[in-house]
């Protein structure tokens, strides 16, 4: 019986001590306030007075910004302001850039995201002041972006004041932003950069190289870019255009490119002036043709970056293709009879595929590039 | 004024001058109990937070029916182009600085009388009509003002201002931390109307102890400095920044109280009739102490 007392009252103990995961021995030195998990002001051992996390409903933080709440209405405050309809959905898009949902839903635990008025109090003659009451902690959420690229703290960009106007039709604003999206962004093909590097002051970046053909994720570079970085009221259209003047760090700078271009020389980036897109025939020596200029990168140099230098053998990468079963036709030409009697290296010199024949190599007169060994079935 | 606050006032001025005469100056940072309340409010201005919206322009002139004008008139930056003071037409104004590290936002400081733990001008005063409050709030009784401006040339931050351009009854004008509206338990306007809540309002001790918690959790953002903590022995208005205060016009100033204490003696006296006699006596007294401690201290370290 006593066996049992025991196991019972372990069992007790021991099952909501399992359900919370220990934080480790030096978190109350972490970077988080220690209301967010403990109720009382000093929580010992024996009674760490925890929080309970809401479990009911479990809901991550965060989901896509494509399926979160498309219009949010902040009106807890609605005694002075008419309240603020605004479209949640782009702003979770943007924040995709820009330190995700995270940037203004800042305390979460494991359960619902958690309303604001469930930490800043809605009055500021209160006890907690370490934190901003709500009134506070909403402005700070909006302003400090908003005044960065509008350059200003107007409240009625936000806000009708209820004095102004005399029937407010929250509706109305619902109606104008349900619904939205962020619209796509537009890329830079490319951006110069001007450097302090002495032997190479011009970097240019080819942006789109980058999304389109390595298939680099926005994130993977742009994780917490300020709203000023598309955003500025001030901004004109031909500014983007600019050659940019590289501002940040050395390593702010190169950190992101580092992580592919690891054994690029100084000079592969660095030129006396802006340079010209990537050619792969100018540099290689290998056209691509219709098919492979789609290709992305990877698809025939690999993952392993720096690409290495594949040889020009068709079967490198096709390497199914023999003499039995390959078609002519593939290449956009359908050899004629005559022509599709001959052996591969009769046209091709040494079986080097990469190089296109020309009829002059066979034939005297200029009549046969006018007059294809055969019928094209595809132009280039 | 008060009798009870002018009881308190010859208090301070005795205490805080025995304190400076008879000790190194560094004690007077730990003033007595009876004159600097524990319980004393301060706002503790983060100027990382504010956004220059200016709201605390007009809340501050609405609340001491000062001309305001049109609240989003305020709204209007290019004020910023120079850098502005407080006068009698604003107890308080907001200037604008470039930004400080690890942002790309200007700083926007509010200025403001800072409500000194040991106030020059209430030192300085020699009719005694300026006095700190138990609530931490310097103030002055307009009705003993006699304009000498006195107040003016201590303050340590330049803050006090005389209406010159008023012809009858021209008084000194400056933040009185909003004494009128807190004593009935109203927060001072300021503080009140700030959208973000960048001035937070709250006992001196409490305000520390957040800026600290502050800098501590966001040491990229702000530079590790209270000022105010400090400076002229501490203020009830303190600052954080992200950039050093020098650059943000503040004056450079020791933690000692500014001077103008020893003849705030003279002024208590002459304000309430002691004969000169004894205060010769006592300023000799004073003056043969210290210079007795001065020859002790220069033997100790020879
Ligand atoms: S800042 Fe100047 S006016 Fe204000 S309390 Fe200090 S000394 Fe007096
Ligand atoms: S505390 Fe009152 S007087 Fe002082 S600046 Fe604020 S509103 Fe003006
Ligand atoms: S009201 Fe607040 S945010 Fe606006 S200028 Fe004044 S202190 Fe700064």
């Amino acid at each position: 019986m006593k066996k049992i007392i025991v196991i019972i009252f372990l069992l007790t103990i021991s099952l909501p001590l399992s359900a919370q995961k220990n934080p480790g021995k030096d978190h109350a030195k972490s970077n988080v306030n220690c209301k967010t998990c403990h109720v009382c002001d000093v929580p010992t051992k024996d009674d760490p007075c925890l929080v309970q996390c809401p479990r009911e409903k479990m809901k991550t933080v965060y989901e896509s910004p494509d399926k979160t709440v498309d219009v949010v209405s902040l009106d807890e405050l609605s005694k002075k302001y008419l309240p603020v309809t605004f479209s949640h959905r782009v702003h979770a898009q943007m924040s995709v850039l820009s330190g995700g949902c995270g940037t203004c839903h800042h305390y979460n635990t494991s359960g619902p995201i958690q309303p604001c008025k469930n930490c800043h109090q809605t009055s500021r003659k209160r006890d907690d002041i370490s934190k901003p009451d709500l009134e506070a902690a909403y402005h700070r959420q909006c302003i400090t972006c908003h005044r960065e690229w509008s350059h200003g703290t107007s409240c009625n960009s936000c806000h009708n004041l209820k004095t102004t106007n005399k029937e407010y039709q929250k509706e109305e604003v619902k109606k104008k932003v349900k619904g939205k999206v962020h619209p796509a962004l537009i890329e830079p093909a490319k951006i110069v950069f001007e450097t302090k590097y002495e032997k190479g002051k011009m970097v240019t970046f080819f942006h789109d190289d980058h999304t389109k053909k390595f298939k680099i994720d926005c994130t993977s570079c742009h994780k917490n870019e300020t709203c000023l970085k598309c955003h500025d009221v001030n901004k004109t259209s031909n500014e983007k255009s600019k050659i940019i003047r590289a501002q940040k760090s050395l390593d702010e700078h190169h950190k992101k490119c580092f992580s592919c271009h690891k054994e690029d020389k100084c000079e592969s980036c660095h030129l006396g002036k802006p340079s010209e897109h990537f050619d792969h025939k100018k540099r290689t020596g290998w056209v691509l043709n219709k098919f492979h200029d789609e290709l992305s990168c990877a698809k025939c140099h690999g993952s392993k970056i720096p690409y290495s230098k594949l040889d020009t053998k068709c079967v490198n990468c096709h390497k199914g293709w023999n003499i039995e079963n390959f078609k002519h036709t593939i290449t956009g030409l359908q050899l004629d009879e005559t022509h599709a009697q001959l052996n591969c290296e009769d046209c091709h010199e040494e079986k080097n595929f990469a190089v296109k024949p020309v009829c002059s190599n066979c034939h005297e007169n200029f009549i046969y590039p006018r007059q294809k060994p055969g019928k094209m079935v595809r132009t280039k | 004024m008060p009798g009870k606050s002018r009881r308190d006032f010859l208090k301070t001025t005795a205490v805080i001058g025995a304190g400076v005469a008879g000790l190194s100056s560094s004690t007077a940072k730990a003033a007595p109990k009876n004159i600097l309340s524990e319980d004393r409010m301060g706002v503790l201005v983060d100027t990382t937070v504010c956004v220059g919206c200016r709201n605390c322009e007009w809340a501050c002139k609405t609340a001491h029916d000062l001309p305001a004008g049109e609240l989003h008139s305020y709204e209007d930056r290019s004020v910023f182009t120079e850098k502005r003071r407080p006068g009698t037409k604003a107890l308080t104004v907001v200037n604008e600085y470039s930004s400080g590290k690890n942002s790309n936002l200007p700083l926007d400081v509010k200025v403001q009388c800072m409500h000194c733990d040991h106030p020059a001008c209430v030192s300085a005063c020699i009719v005694g009509a300026f006095s700190k409050e138990e609530n931490g709030s310097v103030i002055w009784d307009t009705d003993k003002c006699i304009g000498c401006r006195y107040c003016m040339a201590a303050c340590p931050f330049q803050v006090p201002a005389f209406e010159y351009d008023k012809a009858i009854n021209p008084s000194i004008m400056k933040c009185d931390f909003c004494f009128n509206r807190t004593k009935e338990g109203k927060l001072p306007a300021c503080v009140a109307i700030c959208p973000v809540e960048a001035l937070t309002y709250g006992t001196r001790t409490e305000l520390v102890k957040i800026a600290r918690e502050r800098i501590k959790r966001n040491p990229d953002k702000y530079v590790d400095h209270i000022f105010g903590e400090y400076e002229v022995g501490g203020t009830a208005w303190m600052y954080l920044s992200s950039k050093d205060f020098s650059e943000l016009d503040f004056p450079k100033l020791g933690t000692n109280p500014a001077p103008g204490v020893s003849e705030s003696i003279q002024h208590g006296i002459f304000a309430y009739f002691v004969p000169p006699v004894s205060l010769y006596a006592l300023l000799g007294g004073i003056m043969w102490i210290s210079k007795h401690r001065k020859e002790l201290d220069e033997e100790g370290k020879l």
